[in-house]
């Protein structure tokens, strides 16, 4: 197994690695039986999709051709979007990012001790953040060099097969994007850009991009609003039962504002948090309510979604939506816009869109976590860090992080109101992915999901039992991980949940805000559900 | 007369590849940001954890802080010890300081030969110094060091690294035929260097190459010294051809890509860079996916504003 070159993905076999070996967790998960075993693909799904990899099947539309003619035709299109990666016209917006990584790496193997895919996995070959990219230059290589010997002697000694074409696909859904890579590369190279590029064409040249990112995702967005599906009427309902509901909890009325013109403060949630963590969007009604602060919510498309999942696997879809988030800013004449707890959509809305448009359409965009701060810092919120009485630990999103270098706010928060709070090891701008980054926390069809919770969060599940070690097994204590992003809190749901860490340990996981409203001295009763759930 | 030709051609063609690179480089389109943290160009209070101006509510509205000092810091930290390989991998970073440290002090030496061949044309004679002219021992014992320690860092480097990228399992996987050649051809020049070296230890055939150049006269060059002009000159054209040339990339690698964090604020430099490359024409080469078809869409997206 250890043989492996980027050479044999073009060669026929059942799957190319065992996921066994895994990195080892530390107690109580170091006893057998502890997680559950790893099922990969059947036969029925080997035949349709791409299983021969590891036995995972991350891109769903990535369908396995049937005929001689369908092989072809997946081939040339995959070589027609090579070439336009490499064209000024096609991919000027990353050319100049793409030809560095991909012509001047030393192979000198550095970054593989960055990725916590590859030592999550018991350091597997094919998830070597070179590997993938070695795949890809050889590839390209091949089929642009010419002559045989002089291919090989500048490493094109690969075959352009269906095979290979179809693994270089998927391996472009093994890596969460999360560049910790590039932090260590000696020249400066991406390994988490060139996955991206193979996505990418991928998506915007052969259609074959995850349901759950495409079709369901971006599209269904720019269609309904929302990638949830959740149109306009239906969000509206949402807002004004979740009202009712705060003051049901709180015993406080606070107007959730819609489409205010003119207000300071367009707020944009992931509206995947209406849904699943309610909690975090009435948290931010709550506080600004409190603040006395000018907001609005939009019911505009992709005003009521910060989604941007074309962040993770397209430039287009980025971009349409992009473009709508700003639209939505501008027809309201807002002032500027803030991001709520979602990582990607932080960095897809401030700096990947920094240079889409200019002039009055450039709307400024912030990050909710400087502002938060500013309010806690000046007291204009009455807190009792006490009842946040039980062990706290932050988890850094990447994208809120180390690309986008807002570290401190955060933390200046949680040291406010969490008076057990301890540090992951490593974190702020050296952070382990959560493991569900770059789409991978929503992409739940077929098996990905298991490869998700075992191997890419396998790092961070380690870093979560570390800081909580001296209390783990102490079931009675509540111990919460901070992961104020909604891809990483449905990371953290799925993980903790495949872990049975909740059941088991009682570890919980959430955002930021609601701790923060879980101190305000007003009110009577735990903002934070589970805290009622054991004092009843 | 053809020795000295050569090596005219062959510094000619080094610097003119490598500004040609860098050209190319800096005329590809604007691209998307993509930076990564820590950027050291932010105020060093904030560079040191990775921080940004981000961390400021209404960051638009305050003025933009730039640390060139902090900047010039880690670019000099990563040339001159090449820092991420040696917090990230010390047993490659021996070998690969080994060879750039090798460089960097044949640089310093072409500089003192330089020195030492306008000196001697001036009609000075470079010796020990013990005659007391400071400056002709300067140059002379200059020239010794540099150009010692350089082949044989050189020599060191090439080989370690040759002899670790065949024998550890993880870069053998990962390396070309051209990886290899290229560590060959410069422990070729090394060693042939080496050679010349052991024959005309004062390096005076170094002064004597670059007096020939300088007034232009034919090089006098015996078997072993004209094979290393060869093989240097050789390999002087072959460099910036190849993916040594990152003394290029790097440049754009980092200020380019990984610490340009430059936002579009109004009235700014990256603004009106901004509006050029928004009011360039739309692109002749489109993606296939049915959604890529969506030109007159993201226009009406993009507002009227940008043409102004
Ligand atoms: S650290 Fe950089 S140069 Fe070295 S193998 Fe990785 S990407 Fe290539
Ligand atoms: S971007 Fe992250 S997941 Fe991808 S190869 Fe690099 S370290 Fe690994």
């Amino acid at each position: 197994m250890d043989n492996i070159k980027p050479q044999d993905v073009s060669k026929p076999s059942e799957q190319m690695i065992k996921l066994d070996n895994l990195m080892s967790l530390p107690a109580p998960y170091d006893q057998p039986g502890m997680e559950p075993d790893i099922k990969t693909a059947g036969d029925a799904w080997s035949k349709n999709y791409c299983a021969s990899l590891d036995g995972i099947i991350g891109n769903d539309m990535l369908f396995r051709p049937k005929t001689g003619p369908e092989e072809k035709q997946i081939i040339s299109k995959f070589l027609n979007g090579l070439d336009k990666l490499f064209y000024e016209e096609s991919n000027g917006g990353y050319l100049q990012p793409l030809l560095l990584s991909f012509e001047y790496c030393e192979k000198c193997n550095t970054c593989s001790e960055a990725c916590h895919v590859f030592k999550g996995s018991g350091e597997k070959e094919i998830y070597r953040p070179v590997f993938r990219s070695e795949v890809f230059r050889m590839l390209y290589k091949k089929y642009k060099k010419g002559g045989s010997l002089w291919r090989r002697f500048l490493g094109g000694d690969i075959e352009i097969n269906v095979e290979a074409v179809m693994r270089l696909g998927e391996l472009a859904y093994r890596c969460n994007l999360c560049r910790r890579c590039a932090q260590v590369c000696p020249l400066g190279l991406d390994n988490g850009l060139l996955a991206r590029e193979i996505r990418k064409l991928f998506s915007q040249e052969m259609n074959m991009a995850p349901k759950l990112l495409h079709e369901k995702g971006s599209v269904l967005q720019l269609k309904t609003g929302s990638s949830t599906g959740i149109a306009r009427a239906a969000f509206l309902d949402m807002m004004e039962f979740m009202e009712e509901d705060i003051a049901d909890r709180t015993g406080k009325h606070y107007k959730i504002p819609i489409d205010k013109k003119g207000a300071d403060i367009l707020l944009i949630h992931n509206a995947g948090e209406f849904f699943s963590w309610p909690d975090g969007p009435a948290a931010f009604a709550i506080i600004f309510g409190e603040a006395g602060l000018d907001w609005t919510l939009s019911s505009d498309i992709a005003g009521y979604d910060c989604v941007n999942y074309g962040l993770f696997y397209d430039d287009l879809q980025a971009r349409k939506l992009a473009l709508h988030q700003l639209k939505a800013a501008r027809e309201l004449g807002v002032r500027r816009i803030i991001i709520g707890e979602c990582g990607h959509a932080h960095r897809a809305s401030a700096v990947t869109s920094d240079r889409l448009v200019a002039g009055g359409d450039n709307i400024p965009r912030e990050s909710c976590f400087p502002l938060l701060w500013d309010l806690v810092k000046n007291n204009i919120l009455k807190l009792n860090p006490a009842r946040n009485n039980f062990p706290v630990t932050l988890h850094d999103p990447c994208n809120i992080t180390r690309m986008m270098g807002i570290i401190q706010p955060q933390r200046q928060i949680i040291k406010a109101v969490c008076p057990w709070f301890k540090e992951m090891t490593p974190n702020g701008v050296k952070n382990y992915c959560c493991g569900g980054g770059s789409g991978f926390a929503v992409m739940n069809s077929l098996n990905l999901q298991e490869w998700m919770c075992k191997v890419s969060c396998r790092m961070k599940f380690k870093q979560v039992l570390e800081a909580f070690q001296n209390t783990v097994e102490n079931k009675s204590m509540i111990k919460y991980v901070c992961a104020p992003c909604s891809n990483c809190k449905g990371t953290f749901r799925n993980m903790l949940d495949y872990y049975q860490a909740t059941s088991r340990f009682n570890i919980r996981y959430g955002g930021l805000a609601e701790l923060i409203v879980n101190a305000m001295v007003e009110f009577n009763r735990p903002y934070l559900e589970f805290l009622n759930e054991d004092i009843t | 007369m053809l020795l000295l030709f050569f090596l005219y051609l062959s510094l000619f063609a080094f610097l003119t590849f490598s500004i040609n690179k860098f050209f190319w480089f800096a005329r590809m389109p604007l691209h998307g940001r993509w930076e990564l943290y820590p950027v050291p160009r932010e105020p060093a209070e904030r560079a040191r954890y990775g921080g940004s101006y981000y961390e400021e509510p209404e960051w638009w509205k305050k003025p933009r802080k730039i640390s060139r000092i902090g900047e010039i810091k880690k670019v000099l930290k990563e040339m001159f010890f090449i820092r991420r390989l040696f917090i990230n991998q010390r047993r490659h970073w021996w070998f690969s300081y080994s060879l750039h440290a090798g460089i960097y002090w044949l640089i310093l030496w072409a500089v003192f030969l330089l020195a030492g061949a306008v000196t001697e044309l001036s009609g000075q004679v470079l010796i020990t110094g013990e005659d007391g002219n400071f400056w002709a021992g300067l140059v002379y014992s200059g020239t010794l060091i540099s150009g010692g320690a350089g082949v044989l860092l050189l020599t060191v480097g090439s080989t370690g690294l040759f002899l670790r990228r065949m024998f550890n399992r993880v870069l053998n996987k990962y390396s070309a035929p051209q990886d290899y050649f290229n560590l060959l051809f410069i422990l070729a020049v090394a060693v042939s260097g080496l050679v010349v070296w052991n024959g005309d230890p004062g390096f005076d055939y170094g002064r004597e190459i670059l007096k020939a150049m300088l007034t232009f006269s034919p090089v006098k060059a015996g078997t072993a010294l004209t094979v290393h002009i060869l093989l240097l000159g050789a390999l002087l054209i072959y460099i910036p051809q190849t993916k040594m040339s990152h003394y290029v990339c790097k440049f754009f690698a980092f200020h380019r890509v990984l610490w340009d964090n430059e936002p579009n604020l109004k009235n700014s430099k990256i603004e009106r860079k901004i509006k050029r490359t928004l009011s360039n024409k739309p692109p002749v080469v489109s993606w296939a996916a049915p959604h890529a078809k969506i030109s007159e869409q993201l226009k009406e997206l993009s507002g009227e504003d940008q043409e102004e």
